[in-house]
């Protein structure tokens, strides 16, 4: 009896799940599994795969080989690369911290019927178009934007400061546009936090830096991570915003992997890039979900 | 020493001006870049009086035209598969005890917000060449099947979340009182379950509509949409053109995610 | 040792104004058990809080071993806090709670090592120093809680309802307990609490507070005995009023004429009514039955058997209710019967005048 009616809820189960996942297999997971079958193959000459089998597009992603000599040297263009995406992720995910954290304190500090208003000034932008507002730092940054010609008007520069298409654009719009993604958790956490812990605290003799430093933070910890980890993932796979901000050599991953995909060029290499990110990512997610995991299990 | 009058547990130094600060550098770019697509002049950055020109400029380019029907039409469809996809999987996923599969199901659901965007776009494009190229069919059906794909974690959320919240109660009485699964569906559990859809359709609308990247990879010659079209015209001179097409994009999105914002506190 | 002289408290401003201390005076002596006793909303908590640092009076002054500390903020004052809810660092073990006050003094590591082993064999806890204080039943939460307030050696202890979370059985424990750690430790603690048993048991005085004011301050017989206002008597154990006029004087004495003619001896606090109609209240245990006039006279109307004792129910002859209270004997039989008419009669001294 009971058997029967759990295969019927199954088979009920499976079957209101089917668009879903049909569309899901189709237009985003199986694909990811085509790439991993093209970075095992041969590029053709003119753009596109031929079917032979090969692992020089994984050997490419790190090394190079030399075509006269068959030495093998690090590809030196690509380390460069992954080093940029990775410093300038890091460097956006401590700014996003650096504003962030303040932030998210001041909201959580509000009387409690203003902190949805103020947390809706945080959302906003964060459901507006990625392209438009990463176009809107650009139209303040550039030699003749708001801020230059704010700062000649005002005789602080005779030249504009070249902002735009450099690594330093890519970094302010990339914490412009991924802000938002480190405010919400931390907020999260910070919301449910006992401030009676805060006053004990000063109870016992604590200043504020230390008060701060050895309870508020510990206890946003969770948030912080999540918040931390939030930034980084997308902005080590950026595409929009370092096109747009930054100069024709400042790359990231994602414009390197985009190259691989025009003609004449790369594919099975573009696939192993892709597959390498992907690799970062989950490591990093996987990192996140242990350790909410292990805040899940603590309280 | 002065006397601090009122100690608060709450203040930290420095802490109020930066996220004032924070909200100020939020605003700022959006507000300056909304000022300027009412600039009467060419350039977005020095103001030469009001006017509406560039609306109409936009309005009376029939390359933004396309671009925008073509948002829409997309949008629209993407939203509608994607909500539709969403609703049956909250059903089958919520209020339910644990399944065999279920890790599975929810990896495959939140996968478009794990996977890097560009990772998903550059398999699109590889997979949709071969059907390319196989079928000779290049129309909007492959962007609107992209869409539809990531535009379901969006969908699904609200939805989940509004299911999740509702009474059980009352489909019980409904099936008690002979009603058949479909009728207790429509009846009683699609009523309720209504501002989650909404909701939900209105998030998947917005994520299609600023989707720049996958539509980047995706889209065949000449099936440009409106983010496309606009990260096409940065590499050129900018007018504030591109400003007044930003500027009506904004406030859709706006309006939309207040609406979420409303729908999804309403009460049951 | 504190003094609290005219201290006011207003929170909000214009209409939505609310006055959570009024002229509060108050001096709390060295070494003492003071307990601020009085219902919800009263102020207790706020002048708790106020000498605490977290709450700043609007006007007023407050005073510990004669400095004036009201512009100091709570990490300079030299007091400690043992919180209704104990407030325990949750990603802190026991021994990091209790050795948090001495090291954020920046006491040397051995001496915060050696002060929290102390602190924890003193609330019996040593045993369970690396616990997380998720793992541990609210009793102990307690302990830890009052050990990581005294680890600092405080001058004073703020214990605000400490104890109202804990059940029944548990509370009588730690009432032996807070006195014994205040008579071992030697420091003033200053304790609030609604509940009057708690107060009685282990104060050495009581105030009475009520809406924003001290009502009276004394030791619990004092209290008990000789409440100064309606309020008090009241609020402190069951009371009768009995409504009467004041013939005479003379310092604490009063001579009060009873509604039915007869005076009686009573006693009247200083600053009391000196004349006219006053209201008297007498305990129940303080007044005695008997079968035909007394004092004053009525009709039985209810007996209740409780055990220890019994109580009569009585109706005065003006219509006021009276309650007796008697200490039951072994074996005794019921003498009086529902309907009976009766005498209530009580010593000299007995009835309070109270200040209205």
């Amino acid at each position: 009896m009971a058997g029967r009616a759990d295969t019927a809820a199954a088979r009920r189960r499976w079957l209101l799940l089917t668009p879903a996942l049909l569309v899901l297999i189709f237009a985003a997971s199986g694909p990811l599994l085509i790439v991993v079958v093209y970075s095992f193959l041969t590029p053709g000459d003119y753009g596109g795969i031929e079917w032979m089998f090969s692992t020089d597009a994984w050997f490419n992603v790190v090394a190079s080989r030399d075509f006269f000599d068959e030495t093998v040297t690090w590809n030196d263009a690509h380390l460069s690369i992954f080093w940029r995406s990775v410093k300038l992720s890091l460097m956006t995910t401590l700014a996003c911290f650096i504003f962030g954290l303040p932030t998210a304190y001041f909201i959580a500090t509000r009387p409690k019927g203003q902190r949805d208003f103020w947390m809706l000034l945080i959302i906003i932008p964060f459901w507006t178009n990625l392209l438009i507002r990463t176009f809107a730092v650009m139209e303040i940054i550039r030699n003749e934007g708001v801020v230059n010609t704010f700062l000649i008007n005002m005789g602080v520069i005779q030249e504009p400061i070249q902002m735009l298409f450099t690594d330093f654009a890519i970094m302010v719009g990339m914490t412009y546009v991924y802000l938002p993604l480190m405010v919400l958790p931390i907020y999260a956490s910070l919301e449910r936090l006992d401030f009676s812990l805060v006053e004990a605290s000063y109870d016992l003799y604590a200043r504020r830096w230390r008060v701060l430093r050895r309870v508020i933070l510990p206890l946003a910890k969770p948030g912080m991570i999540a918040g931390s980890i939030l930034v980084f993932v997308p902005s080590l796979g950026a595409y929009v915003t370092p096109r747009v901000l930054g100069g024709g050599k400042n790359l990231m991953l994602g414009n390197l992997i985009e190259l691989q995909f025009g003609q004449g060029r790369n594919w099975p290499l573009g696939a192993a890039l892709s597959i390498t990110l992907l690799a970062i990512v989950m490591v990093a997610l996987l990192i996140y979900v242990r350790q909410a995991e292990r805040e899940g299990s603590h309280g | 020493m002065a006397k601090s009058r009122g100690f608060d547990i709450r203040h930290q130094r420095g802490f109020t001006p930066i996220a004032l600060l924070c909200f100020v550098l939020l605003y700022m770019p959006i507000i300056i870049l909304v000022v300027y697509s009412f600039n009467a002049g060419q350039s977005i950055a020095i103001w030469e009086g009001f006017s509406l020109r560039w609306y109409q400029a936009a309005w009376e380019n029939e390359q933004v035209q396309d671009a925008t029907i073509r948002s829409l039409v997309v949008a629209g469809a993407a939203s509608f598969i994607a909500t539709s996809a969403a609703v049956l999987a909250a059903l089958a996923t919520t209020r339910t005890p644990p399944y065999r599969g279920s890790t599975f199901v929810f990896a495959m659901i939140n996968q478009p917000l794990m996977v890097p965007e560009i990772v998903t776009a550059v398999a699109l494009l590889i997979f949709f060449a071969m059907i390319k190229v196989a079928t000779g069919y290049t129309g909007l059906w492959y962007l609107i099947l992209a869409h539809s794909a990531f535009c379901i974690p969006f969908a699904y959320m609200p939805i989940r979340a509004r299911l999740q919240g509702m009474d059980l109660s009352l489909e019980q009485a409904g099936a008690d009182l002979y009603g058949t699964p479909w009728r207790v569906f429509r009846k009683i559990t699609l009523p309720q379950l209504w501002p989650g859809v909404l909701a939900g359709a209105m998030l998947a609308f917005v994520i299609s509509l600023d989707d720049v990247v996958i539509t980047e990879f995706v889209k065949s010659a000449g099936q440009d949409t409106l983010p496309t079209y606009m990260l096409g015209q940065l590499r050129r001179v900018i007018t504030p053109e591109v400003n007044a097409i930003s500027t009506v994009l904004l406030a859709i999105s706006v309006i939309l995610v207040m609406a979420f914002f409303v729908l999804s506190r309403s009460k049951k | 040792m504190i003094e609290v002289t005219n201290v006011t408290k207003t929170f909000g401003s214009g209409a939505d104004a609310f006055t959570a201390l009024k002229e509060v005076s108050v001096t709390i002596r060295q070494n003492e058990f003071f307990t601020l006793l009085g219902p919800s909303g009263c102020g207790k908590t706020t002048l708790l809080r106020t000498i605490a640092g977290f709450i700043d009076p609007t006007s007023g002054s407050l005073s510990l071993e004669g400095r004036d500390i009201l512009g100091d903020p709570p990490y300079l004052r030299p007091v400690n806090t043992v919180f209704q809810n104990y407030a325990l660092f949750p990603h802190m073990t026991v021994a990091q709670n209790v050795g948090f006050g001495l090291e954020m003094l920046d006491k040397p590591r051995s001496e915060v090592q050696a002060t929290v082993r102390e602190m924890l064999e003193l609330v019996k806890m040593t045993q369970l120093a690396d616990r997380q204080t998720s793992e541990i039943s609210g009793g102990q939460q307690q302990r830890v809680a009052l050990a990581r307030a005294l680890a600092p050696k405080p001058k004073v202890l703020l214990l605000d309802e400490p104890l109202s979370a804990l059940d029944f059985k548990l509370r009588k424990e730690m009432q032996i307990e807070l006195k014994r750690l205040q008579s071992e430790t030697g420091i003033t603690f200053v304790f609030v609490t609604h509940d009057q048993e708690e107060a009685l048991t282990m104060s050495d005085r009581i105030a009475v507070m009520n809406e924003g004011r001290i009502l009276q301050i004394g030791g619990p017989r004092d209290i008990y005995d000789h409440p100064a206002e309606r309020f008090v008597a009241d609020f402190i154990g069951d009371t009768n009023f009995v409504e009467g006029t004041i013939r005479a004087i003379d310092g604490e004495a009063a001579e009060v004429e009873l509604p039915s003619g007869k005076t009686v001896a009573s006693r009247r606090q200083e600053g009391g009514p000196q004349a006219g109609a006053v209201t008297i209240a007498v305990r129940p245990e303080h007044a005695t039955l008997q079968a035909g006039e007394g004092l004053l006279s009525g009709t039985l109307s209810n007996i209740v058997y409780f055990g220890t004792d019994t109580h009569y129910h009585i109706t005065l002859d003006d219509g006021h209710a009276f309650v007796i209270r008697r200490q039951n004997q072994p074996d005794a039989r019921e003498s009086y019967a529902v309907g009976d008419a009766v005498g209530v009669s009580f010593a000299p001294g007995v009835a309070q005048v109270l200040r209205d």
